[in-house]
């Protein structure tokens, strides 16, 4: 809309240049601008959002004179703030002559949100489910709170084993009032309960389905993050953390034959064994000029991440981990969409697995038994975790609609991707699942609860 | 091609995008067609465009935008032969209790104003575009013509939402370091709706088809 806008304006001008000198008929001129004084700001239709929170964004206060660039301003900014569906304006009189009253004018939006929505079945897993909510303004302060969990059970085969389950929950203050910086801070917590098979090879094959006795590594993680924050410029945010887990791990020898590999790919190779700890610092430069998260058609992504844990941080895990995603979005004519995307990742040291690489949380959907992990469980018989990761990829949307009233918009996504890493390269596999190539067709859906991915390839992965 | 040229030639396609391929927009009266100095000029009927609540967005106090593109078209579509853009800023005084109204157009570039004193001499006044000057009356020929009409209420300009963007991601709610995470539905970060709806409102008008037999006649 903005787009014809400009157009409209720019041949406005482009008009009015070429004029030909007709006389304009004699008018009553109108005043010239007002110079009215705001005496008041009044917020209508705030049940959920403090006012307090509102009037940060403001670019004008009581008692100035009223400028009706900064009250458009305003307006715009907290329709960006994603917490209101409508911002209307309007001049009331005042007290007195040549005072107004400005009236911002809401209609607040459901800032509560579905960011995960978890159901599989695996061999070693037969049903697992997980949920996540994420609440963008919470208590009407603008805080993101969000929280997730996976729950499989006992293992299949295992009825007396530890349930497999992860929880995490995540608080994040993307505009910390603290000495008129621009500052931001979260923290995070995470307790997870996991196994990871310990198969010489990735199918577990040898137990033909029935994986009660097969090796595995036994492990559950507890642990939180704590992120301090600058954003040094609008699109940007520059964070430092501290990562801190306690971690347990047991390895549990198969039954018979069938010996728990020492394959330093495996994850049952990349955990010590007992009780040990993860101290890590972490460092995330984030840059995102994308002009929407559900269909961008403009903008970059670009994302660097840094973890770097130490025993000299009190911790048993000595190693680096280098993760680097950028993504470019670009409009095609009919309001086609193309993003293109890319990752490189390292790791170095002794970095335990889930630190590494799971390639198939990468790609579409992988030919074999992986299949992505779920808040970092893994499901699959392939426990194959790998230091090193690229990844190219491009994905056409094509929009579908973009006034529903439940689904608000809708669109469809065509993408492939190329994945490489070590783990696919050595995994002594068929020459048809060495191919590092995926592609997904998927309908995508903005909803007022979130947003919804109905992915062909997530529906193949389940069974390739 | 001057970037004045360019913006107008992207202004005609759209125009002309919106015309028969889109959806049916409403039928307003067909344009009352004169010549004057040998050239076409058009009164357009612009009421059936207009909001409900128009008196209510006009009447708030702040400035409001109205834009008005008309372009000739053959009836068959392509490029219009010719484009005209109008644009009205209406103020009402809370104090007054008056419309201050400024008037853009080829024929007042640096603007025009009137003072209305009741809202249905405003829109009176903004339900008919008279003085809309389409061209040459010759280049009409023997062909068939229509006039779309694009009405635009508050457009808000891209640089203005550009600069009121801020970061949109929300890495409360992603995974951890990069980490993505799968689910069934749900499969990357969801968030919320972050496109403002900036409030502009976009109204399209095609008139029905007439011949140059018709503007002599008037």
């Amino acid at each position: 809309m903005s787009i014809p806008a400009l157009a409209a304006l720019a041949i406005a001008l482009a008009t009015a240049a070429d004029a030909r000198g007709a006389a304009a008929p004699a008018e009553p001129e109108a005043p010239v601008a007002r110079r009215y004084v705001v005496e008041q700001i009044r917020f209508d239709g705030l049940t959920r959002t403090r006012p307090s929170e509102v009037r940060r964004h403001l670019s004008l206060a009581e008692g100035e004179l009223l400028d009706e660039g900064a009250v458009l301003f305003s307006r715009l900014r907290l329709l960006q703030l994603g917490w209101f569906s409508r911002v209307e304006t309007r001049l009331e009189r005042g007290s007195a002559r040549g005072l107004v009253v400005l009236v911002f004018d809401f209609t607040e939006r459901n800032t509560l949100v579905v960011s995960d929505l978890v159901l599989g079945s695996t061999g070693p897993q037969p049903v697992y489910g997980g949920l996540g909510l994420s609440q963008g303004n919470f208590m009407g302060l603008g805080l993101a709170l969000s929280g997730a969990f996976v729950y499989g059970g006992a293992p299949a085969d295992q009825p007396l084993a530890p349930a497999r389950f992860a929880l995490r929950g995540a608080f994040f203050d993307p505009d910390l009032a603290l000495a008129r910086l621009p500052l931001v801070f979260g923290v995070s917590a995470l307790a997870l309960h996991g196994e990871e098979l310990a198969c010489a090879d990735p199918e577990c094959s040898a137990f033909r389905g029935h994986y009660g006795s097969a090796p595995r590594l036994r492990y559950d993680r507890m642990g939180g993050e704590l992120t301090f924050g600058i954003r040094p410029g609008p699109f940007e945010r520059l964070l430092a953390g501290y990562r801190l887990e306690r971690v347990g791990a047991e390895r549990i020898e198969g039954a018979g034959a069938a010996a728990l590999s020492t394959d330093p790919h495996l994850a049952a190779a990349q955990l010590r064994v007992g009780r040990t700890w993860l101290s890590a610092l972490t460092g995330t430069y984030d840059r995102d000029t994308r002009n929407d998260v559900f269909f961008p058609t403009d903008g970059t992504r670009l994302a660097v991440n840094v973890v770097l844990g130490s025993q000299a941080l009190g911790g048993d895990y000595e190693y680096s981990r280098y993760l680097l995603q950028l993504e470019s979005d670009h409009e095609l004519p009919g309001g086609h969409g193309l993003r293109l995307s890319g990752a490189l990742g390292a790791v170095q040291g002794d970095a335990p697995f889930f630190e590494r690489f799971y390639p198939a949380d990468f790609a579409y959907f992988s030919l074999g038994p992986a299949i992505g992990r779920a808040l970092e469980l893994n499901f699959s018989t392939d426990s194959r975790y790998d230091s090193y990761l690229a990844l190219l990829g491009a994905e056409w949307g094509v929009p579908l609609w973009s006034s529903g009233a439940f689904f608000h918009r809708g669109y469809l996504a065509l993408g492939a991707r190329w994945l490489h890493t070590a783990a696919t390269a050595r995994a002594g596999r068929t020459p048809a699942s060495r191919t590092p190539f995926s592609g997904d067709l998927a309908l995508r859906l903005d909803t007022p609860v979130g947003t919804f991915n109905l992915s062909l390839g997530y529906a193949l992965d389940n069974f390739l | 091609m001057t970037p004045a040229h360019a913006a107008g030639s992207l202004a005609a396609l759209l125009l002309v995008a919106a015309g028969p391929a889109g959806r049916d927009p409403p039928r307003p009266p067909p344009p009352v067609l004169a010549t004057a100095d040998g050239r076409l000029v058009a009164t357009v009927e612009l009421g059936s465009a207009f909001p409900s609540d128009l008196q209510k967005r006009l009447s708030n106090g702040l400035t409001n935008v109205i834009a008005i593109y008309v372009a000739l078209v053959a009836e068959r579509g392509g490029t219009p032969a010719a484009l005209y853009g109008r644009e009205i800023d209406v103020l009402y005084d809370v104090w007054e209790e008056r419309y201050d109204v400024k008037v853009k157009d080829p024929a007042s570039p640096a603007g025009r104003s009137q003072v209305f004193a009741s809202f249905e001499a405003l829109r009176a006044f903004l339900a008919r575009a008279g003085g809309v000057e389409l061209g040459p009356v010759e280049q009409l020929g023997a062909g068939r013509w229509v006039t779309q009409t694009r009405l635009e209420l508050n457009p808000v300009s891209h640089e203005l939402l550009e600069r009121t963007r801020e970061f949109i991601a929300n890495p409360g709610a992603g995974g951890r370091g990069g980490t993505p995470s799968r689910s069934v539905l749900g499969a990357f970060a969801s968030y919320l709706l972050r496109s403002a709806d900036a409030g502009a409102d976009v109204h399209e008008l095609r008139s029905r088809p007439f011949t140059a037999r018709e503007v002599a006649a008037r």
